[in-house]
This record gives C-alpha cells, structure tokens and sequence, in this order.
C-alpha cells in the first residue's frame, strides 16, 4: 500500500539529513508504529507519504513514495485526500469549520461528492465513531477525547486506505486514549485499514502495532516486529523494562503475555518492600470547600484539602474534570467563586513580582508561553537579573536539567523536552517553595520524562519543598508522585498515597501493577528492590 | 442567517452611518448593533471580537481628539480654551501645535472620530456574528488561493485574542510586574504562525481547492429572512431613518421567521 524507495530528506539550511536511504513497504491492513526520540524526524516521515513534506514545508527530497501506486512527487497532497487521511498533532489546529458536522463533510464537499453520498458516510461516521450526541455540538466546546474522534472521524468519511496519525493520545486522559485506539485497531480489522501511527506513549500503543519503525534520531531507521525492535532499543514501554530487569528469556507485549511470563515472582514468598517515604512537613496550601463557577457550568465543587512541604502530588482526573481549573485557583489566576486558598497564609493573588517567583513556580501546559527571549542566554540573564542571584546560575540549572543546550540556541528551536528544561530552570531559578506544573508531559519522550523526575524528586526532597502536578501520564505518576488527588467532575473522588489511589482504578493502573496485581508494585524499581530485599 | 448577509448588512450599515455623519444616529445605530450581538451571543471564540473592537473604537476617538486638540488647525468660531503655542522650525510651516480650540472644532473632529469607531465597531459586530470558517465555506471556489490567504488571516485574529490572555497570564504567574508589549508579542507570533501552517496544512490534505466544483452538504441559501434584511440594509443608502430599521431589523426578522426556518 505504501512504497519508500531509497527515500532521503533534507531540510533547507540544515545540515542534518532528517531521513537517510529508507526503504520500506507497508502492506494493506497493517498497523504500523512509528517510534523515536523527539526531533528524530516521526513527524517528517508521517507528513512524507501524503507529500506534505516536501510540497508544504519545503525540503529536498530523493528517492520516491506511492502509496496505491500513485507517487507523491506528481500530486499535491489535495490529489490524494481519497485515499490518505491525516491527523496532526494537534486536532483542533487542523479544524476548518466549528460544527462538527460541518467539520466531517468539509473534505467531501471539496472533492464535489454528491450530496446523498454525504449524507451516507456522515451517518456511518457518526455511528462508528459514537458521535451522533454531538453531530450539532460547536468543536471548540468538546473536550480533548472527542476532538480527537472528530478529527480521526473527518478523515475516514473520505473512505481513504490509509490513515496517518501524529501522536494521537498525547493530549488525552488513559480512559479517552483507550476508546481512541480501541476504534483504529477495529477500523484495521474490519476494514482492512493501513494505520501509520507515531506515539511517545508506548504502553499505550504498542500492543496494537504490527509492525514497528524505528527512527534513532542519528540518521539509522530499523524495521522489524515489536519484538525485534524492542529487543534492543533504549525506547521501551515500562513492560518491557520489567521483562528485562526479572531477566526473562523473552519480552512481551500485553499484560496478559508477560504476567504469565512472571508467575513466579507474584508467589507469596517475595514480600513487597514498601516505598522510600521522605519527610512530611508544615501545610504550605490549605484549600477550604473552594468552588468554581464558569457560567451555568461548575468548574469544581467544594473542594477541600491540604499541601505540605515534602510532597508530590499528583492530580489526575478526565479530560474536563477541573485538574486545570484546581491548579490555577491555587495559583491565584482564577478566583473561586466560593470558599479560599491560602498560599503560605496569604491569598494567592495579591502575589506580585519577586515575592510571587519566590512562593510560587507555575508551569503551564504551554511551556513557551513563559519564554519571550531571542536566545537560551538571554533568557538566563534575564531570570539571574530578576531574581538576584550569581549571573549564570540558571544556565547552571539548565544545564544541570539537559546538558548541552548551546547558549545561542533560539527557544522555538529547542525540543519539546528541552523547551520544559528551558522554563523549568528559569521558574527554578527563583527557588520558590511550591512548584505547579500543569500537564508537563506532552510530547516528551522517554528520556526527557526521566530527567524530569529526577530533577523534580531532587527539588522536593533536597530543600523540602512542594511539587503539584496535573497529568494523564500513569507511569509518570507511579515513578514520580507520593500522593495522588482524583477529581472527576468538580469533585475530590480519590486522595492518597500513588499505590492506594492508582491500584484502586484499573483504567488508571501502571503497567507493572497490572502485570503484578494483586501485589502493590507500581514500578520496575519497586519489583526489583523488593526481589533483591527478599534475596538469600 | 447567512454569513454574507451579516457582513452586508454590517457593511450597509457603516456605509451609512458614515455618510450622513450624525452622531445621535451613529451611537443609536451601535447600541442597536451591540444587542443584536448579544442576544446571539454563543460561547465561540471568535464572539469576543465585538468587545475588542469596540475598546479599540474608544481608543481611536480618544486619540483623534487629542490629535485635534494639539494640533492647531484654525477652524473660526468660539474659543473654549486656548493651548500655549510651541513654536516650530521653519521648514513646517502651516503645522502649529497649541493655539486656541474652538468647540466648532471639537464638535468637527468628534464628528469624524466617532464615524470612524462607528466601522471599526460595525466590522467588529459582523465578524463576531459569522464565524470566518462559516464565511469561508460560502466564498466561491474562483478566488481559491486568495480564500486560503484568508481563511489563515481571519482564524488568526481571534486565537489570537485568546493566546494573547493565555500569554499574559503566563507573565503573571512568572511574576512579571510589568508585562512590555515585545514579551507578549514574540511567543503570540511564534504560536499563531505556528497554528496557521497547521491549519494550511490541514486544509492542502484534505483536498480543499483540488475539484474545479464544490458541493454543499447543506447548502447556505439565502432565505426570505436574509433577502429582506439585505434589501433594508440597501435601502440605507437612500434614507437614513432606514439605518435605524435595519439595524434593529435581524431582532424582528428572528423573532418572525423562527417557524418558518
């Protein structure tokens, strides 16, 4: 279905070659993932077989694609909207129109199908998708989850043989993401669908996958099985680590394969050894019965609890739950209808300049918003100038973070991971007592999470201060949080310790924790020290 | 309604208003176009523009009135105050800054500014009553690049409304005191060039432009509702009590064609 013959690309004024000699061919009804670091080239490659790279963004190619035959070098990517549909990374980006229904006929109305035929795909999209509740809905009303279907749902109403997708999960709740995968993996199935996929978060695709693309990000792409792949790559999903560190003879996939790969070790002569605790101190952040009102909706609904020095807590919740809304209350942004914050005894939003940087870091969803800077440098001078420290202290703390950022880097040029290190070490820099991040994890790979939960544990543990985190990412929280906040609707539904609240919900469970239930290991690490503990 | 009904009649009206240069006409005309946005106020996010053109009119009057006030263009009649006169080099001879303001002159100029906020305001209204992808759709396939340049220009300037609040309220929280216009502006560029692409991008990939024709799943037509107001707002340019009609016109035409539509 999709043909790379001795495909190369370069972009213009680089002197890195993003793709080098790829050759490789895709069949019908495959689903194919694409994996690498950030900045590898997974989007290039995906934006390659509709001919958006070169015909959009520029670039020299060599080599040639088909897909069904048809050469992306003689169409403009429009000639092929029949048969690839793409979805970028960023759905509601991509939108045209503001009514989803709108949205699903806007590709067929631009290739002139007659209107009973749309009316008929409209239908079957709708159905397949379960949009139908929200056929009249305004897009930018809906949350992240059905944004997602309706950006997958608009691609499929033009009856195309492939479908691209860039980082469809990035952006959605463990629940959300499920139905969204669950939907492709029925498309390939039953339709015979080509689905090339690109995805950080490999435990959440890689059981679907039947073939794998590996970009190293130095040049060398490998092609293989998941299993082959994931033999050997540094990039792996927390199950395949686990199979690595119990030393067995082969990996796997799914929870299921490997847990009965692992039998032995959930017999009841390992004990589980509890987790390194650290020190609790003083309440910083006393929330009491807060309530939050936008319009007619409820935003979050007396809301009641505590922050301490020493602590990591993570808030989790779905799509729309109020994790945000919880987050920019506490940080003085939004005022709460009803009830109060007190921020280290005082209301969060009369903190102004020096005494809000020293109080309160916030980190928000977009890391860039922060950055304003021509350069790394600048940027760094400028945040030593604010806040009064040794000049070069806060490229110490970048560096410290990423090692090897050039100073005279432009921010927009930096990664994903480096961009958060970037605003990270500037917020950082003031040392402020309590730290918020919302959503730091979007789009970064396996590398870039791990630096930063060791420079977060190192933040909160070393000067005993307090780290507040809203994500979707599971295996973040079971590595990172001590504590976990659950909010659903408004409300406060789950609070305490990451091994109580995450084994109580099977959606939100890590990956080790299903393959080891019923016994309370939540990572890799806790397997391993209680294996080793229990050792003769 | 039909988009391009919204912006004719928008256009009509700030034809109109600017033409019979009456202020009491001007401000009722506003005040009617201004309940007509928000009684079809949705929660989208290109509705806000109404509130910001219409802080930019405030801003647009203020200006020309200070501009009339320093400057001295001699305009017979009686003096209110009289400004010092700043001499001025030669070679601009005929420019005076200060010198006596006649209220003819205020009156004059408050003339002008307030037509001038009156389109700004007009145009603000149009473009928060139609979304611009709405507007889009309608455009025949004939001006296709040109719609392409204009879908990215017009879903660039609400987002960017709303980044601009994001943006500043990142400022905020990094404890800025005072938050300078470049700080704002790069990371607001950087991000709605960015989102521009995506959307280009998005549209190339699905085939927009790639058929000489274009169907229309439910076709806009202009219904009876949209051919009266069109015709009343036509009408404007004759008579200026129509303006007033016309603009209160979309309020009594919702109200009648309700069943009907």
């Amino acid at each position: 279905m999709i043909r790379f013959t001795n495909v190369s690309l370069v972009y213009p004024n680089s002197i890195n070659t993003v793709i080098e000699d790829l050759s490789f061919t895709i069949n019908e009804g495959e689903m194919v993932l694409v994996m690498g670091p950030t900045g590898s080239g997974k989007s290039s490659l995906l934006r390659l077989i509709n001919g958006l790279v070169p015909h959009h963004t520029g670039g020299i190619l060599a080599g040639d694609i088909s897909v069904d035959g048809i050469s992306t070098q003689s169409v403009k990517p429009g000639g092929l909207a029949h048969l690839i549909g793409i979805v970028g990374q960023n759905p509601l980006n991509g939108f045209v129109t503001d009514i989803v229904e709108d949205e699903l006929v806007f590709g067929m109305e631009s290739l002139n199908l007659p209107q009973d035929v749309m009316r008929k795909r409209v239908e079957e999209v709708l159905d397949l998708m379960s949009l139908s509740p929200l056929r009249n809905r305004s897009i930018a009303t809906l949350s992240g989850g059905e944004q997602q279907r309706v950006a997958i749902g608009s691609a499929l109403v033009m009856h195309p043989k492939v479908l691209v997708l860039d980082e469809p999960t990035s952006a959605l709740d463990p629940i959300a993401a499920e139905e969204v995968l669950s939907i492709l993996q029925r498309l390939v199935h039953d339709l015979s669908l080509t689905v090339v996929i690109a995805e950080h978060k490999l435990e959440r695709v890689i059981q679907f996958a039947d073939r794998v693309i590996y970009i190293d990000g130095f040049g060398a792409t490998h092609i293989g099985s998941p299993e082959e792949i994931l033999l050997e790559s540094t990039i792996a999903p927390p199950i395949v680590h686990l199979a690595r560190a119990l030393h067995l003879d082969e990996i796997g996939l799914t929870v299921r394969e490997v847990r009965r790969m692992t039998s032995q070790f959930r017999g009841k002569s390992i004990a589980p050894v509890p987790t390194e605790t650290h020190f609790i101190g003083e309440s910083v952040i006393s929330i009491s019965s807060l309530s939050l009102n936008y319009g007619n909706h409820q935003g979050l609904k007396r809301v009641s609890t505590e922050f301490k020095q020493g602590e990591i807590v993570a808030v989790m919740g779905r799509n729309g739950a109020g994790k945000s809304s919880l987050l920019r209350t506490i940080a003085g942004i939004v005022k709460p209808s009803q009830g109060g914050v007190e921020l280290l005894g005082k209301d969060p939003a009369i903190l102004k300049g020096y005494s809000r940087r020293t109080s309160i870091g916030f980190i928000p969803q977009e890391p860039s918003d922060l950055l304003y800077g021509q350069s790394v440098q600048e940027e760094c001078t400028q945040s030593d100038k604010e806040n009064h420290i040794e000049s070069g202290s806060t490229f110490k703390i970048l560096n410290d973070l990423v090692p090897g950022i050039s100073p005279r880097t432009h921010p927009r040029d930096l990664s994903e991971g480096q961009r958060l290190a970037l605003a990270l070490s500037v917020v950082l820099s003031a040392s402020p007592q309590i730290l918020i991040l919302d959503e730091p994890t979007r789009g970064l790979d396996y590398e870039a999470k791990s630096s930063l939960i060791f420079a977060l544990k190192d933040f909160t543990y070393v000067n005993n201060r307090t780290v507040i985190l809203a994500t979707h990412d599971v295996e973040l929280v079971a590595e990172l949080a001590s504590r976990v906040i659950f909010i659903a609707d408004g409300e406060i539904v789950a609070d305490g310790s990451t091994s109580d609240v995450l084994l109580s919900s099977p959606a939100f469970a890590p990956q080790v924790a299903k393959v080891m239930a019923p016994v309370p290991w939540l990572t890799v690490k806790d397997v391993v020290r209680s294996i080793d503990a229990n050792a003769p | 309604m039909h988009p391009l009904t919204w912006w004719i009649w928008a256009i009509c009206l700030a034809v109109a208003s600017a033409r019979f240069k009456s202020l009491a006409l001007s401000l009722v005309v506003v005040l009617l176009v201004a309940s007509v946005v928000y009684s079809r106020n949705e929660k989208a996010p290109w509705s806000q523009t109404f509130g910001w053109s219409l802080k930019i009119a405030v801003w647009v009057i203020g200006i020309r009135m200070a501009i009339a006030i320093l400057i001295g263009v001699p305009v017979p009649g009686n003096t209110v105050f009289t400004l010092p006169i700043i001499p001025m080099p030669n070679w601009i001879a005929g420019i005076r800054l200060g010198g006596p303001v006649t209220s003819e002159r205020l009156i004059l100029t408050a003339h002008e500014a307030i037509a001038m906020a009156c389109i700004i305001v007009l145009l603000g209204a149009a473009s928060s009553l139609t979304s611009p992808h709405q507007l889009l759709r309608v455009l025949p396939l004939v001006i296709y690049e040109f719609g392409v340049a204009l879908v990215i220009a017009t879903s660039v300037v609400p987002q960017l409304v709303i980044s601009y609040g994001r943006i500043r309220e990142a400022h905020f929280l990094r404890g800025a005191t005072k938050i300078s216009f470049r700080k704002i502006a790069l990371p607001l560029m950087e991000e709605s060039l960015a989102r521009s692409l995506d959307l280009a991008a998005a549209m190339d990939s699905r085939g927009y432009g790639i058929s000489a024709k274009r169907s229309r799943y439910r076709p806009t037509s202009f219904t009876m509702a949209d051919k009266i107001l069109i015709a009343l707002s036509l009408t404007t340019f004759f008579f200026a009590p129509l303006t007033l009609i016309a603009a209160i016109a979309p309020h009594i035409l919702a109200q009648s064609f309700r069943n009907t539509a």
